[in-house]
């Protein structure tokens, strides 16, 4: 899957840095995270507290299954706080992490996107699925 | 389950520990203190027991004020609830005119003060304009914000800035979900002791009804909640310039509020309604009062020794 070059290549070396991704703070509202999430085109938004610790995440995915399941009227939907209709303990990994190992737990997890959490559980970045790849595939400069 | 942590609350001279709640989620259930200086203190909120805020819709008078505050405060007594004392200064949203507007400020809460002092019973009162907050709040346990201005920003930063607690109307116009926003900008204006009450919503034109999952759905904001049930039976300005009422609700409307669960319960009382300077058609006759009020609180009572013998409601929607 790597190639030698890359074998030691750390996912804090290709993670985006939280002022490239959407980032809210706890008490955002729903219509605020799918702002967020539609001004990037990145189909993630993390929640943090005010220490930058990582609260939650939402994902496309998590807007289609809840559209499904949550009966209110739209206008009840998005004011509810998002952090409501997070994922609170998604999977994540650290800046010290190879770049390998991370694209392999998106694989095993079938995710496009690792928030990336140090050791006190600030958010210091997002490993996002094709930056990761291309970075594997040693195409950091093309594209 | 309803869990239980400690709490430091200020009761009369003492500090004492009583229980405050989390819901089953986890969240922290907000508990009011109303009440400064040498009055009764009352608190509002998690399991507490139902508290009365109640009093004629207007001052009419100093006298005809301490003739309700006497004998809203004996029945109250003989029932052992908590109340507070409501009675407005200024009438700003009349139909007409030509209706009573109210004694004014600076009467009014000289009227408010007194009764505070006379009784030892926290007084709470509106008001209409940002510049009556500040004195408002000098005298009044409690201010109210009322329903047609409750997402004005600039009431609720007066009402933020008196430091007592808001009685925070829902506006007839507005969803139960959308008064969050009203919270959050009282919490940005440095205040977090709100109580959100719920006095009907507008079901076409004058008339309205009560949707009684508006209480559910305002306690997820974590602060308690409140039914006004003389203003939920009005029929706003049904008879031509000024509004009518159908006060035979009251009672059925009290009793699914209080199953539904409430923590406060909130009527304009009058000793002789057809005459009443404000609100004729909707304020509660004194003489139903003690019937209603027991009853409300008996199954008040009795909801929440439900909710301990079966558990907290677990139907949820699916995750």
């Amino acid at each position: 899957m790597s190639t030698l070059k890359n074998k030691y290549t750390l996912v804090s070396e290709v993670m985006m840095k939280p002022d490239d991704f959407p980032v809210l703070l706890e008490k955002a509202l729903m219509k605020e995270a799918l702002e967020a999430m539609g001004k990037s085109s990145l189909g993630i938004v993390c929640i943090v507290n005010e220490q930058s610790q990582l609260l939650g995440i939402i994902t496309d995915g998590d807007i289609r299954r809840k559209l499904l399941k949550v009966q209110k009227p739209f206008s009840a939907f998005f004011v509810d706080d998002a952090l409501i209709h997070a994922i609170r303990m998604p999977t994540t990994t650290e800046p010290t992490a190879t770049l390998i190992e991370g694209v392999t737990l998106m694989g095993q997890k079938q995710i496009w996107d690792l928030p990336v959490i140090d050791i006190s559980g600030t958010l210091v970045g997002l490993l996002h699925l094709h930056p990761a790849i291309r970075a594997v595939l040693g195409m950091d400069n093309e594209l | 389950m309803l869990q239980l942590v400690a709490l430091q609350l200020n009761v009369g001279n003492k500090k004492q520990l009583l229980l405050g709640e989390k819901n089953g989620g986890g969240m922290e259930l907000k508990i009011l203190n109303v009440g400064y200086g040498e009055v009764g203190k009352v608190s509002i909120g998690g399991s507490l027991p139902l508290v009365f805020i109640g009093g004629p819709c207007a001052i009419e008078s100093r006298d005809h004020a301490f003739m309700m505050a006497e004998r809203i405060g004996e029945i109250c007594q003989r029932l052992n609830i908590s109340w507070i004392f409501k009675a407005c200064y200024d009438k700003d949203c009349r139909s007409s005119p030509d209706s009573f507007h109210g004694v004014g400020i600076d009467s009014g809460l000289n009227v408010l003060a007194e009764i505070r002092k006379a009784f030892g019973v926290p007084v709470v009162s509106d008001f209409s304009d940002p510049a009556w907050g500040g004195a408002t709040g000098e005298v009044c346990d409690m201010v109210q914000v009322p329903a047609y201005l409750c997402r004005q920003t600039s009431i609720l930063r007066a009402a933020a800035a008196t430091n007592r607690p808001i009685n925070l109307k829902k506006g007839q116009f507005m969803s139960p979900w959308n008064m969050k926003n009203s919270v959050r900008k009282i919490e940005a204006f440095g205040n977090s002791q709100v109580l959100l009450t719920d006095r009907g919503t507008f079901f076409g034109y004058n008339m309205l009804i009560n949707d009684f999952r508006n209480f559910s759905i305002m306690s997820e904001t974590g602060y308690p909640v409140c039914f006004d049930a003389t203003h939920s039976i009005q029929m706003p300005t049904s008879m031509g310039n000024i509004s009518g009422g159908q006060r035979e609700y009251i009672p059925c409307l009290v009793r699914a509020a209080a199953a539904c669960g409430i923590n406060a319960l909130f009527m304009e009382v009058h000793n002789d309604p057809p005459n009443a300077l404000s609100d004729a058609n909707t304020v509660l006759d004194i003489r139903y009062l003690e019937q209603i009020l027991v009853q409300a609180k008996a199954i008040h009572d009795m909801k929440r020794e439900l909710i301990e013998k079966y558990g907290e409601d677990n139907v949820h929607v699916e995750k």
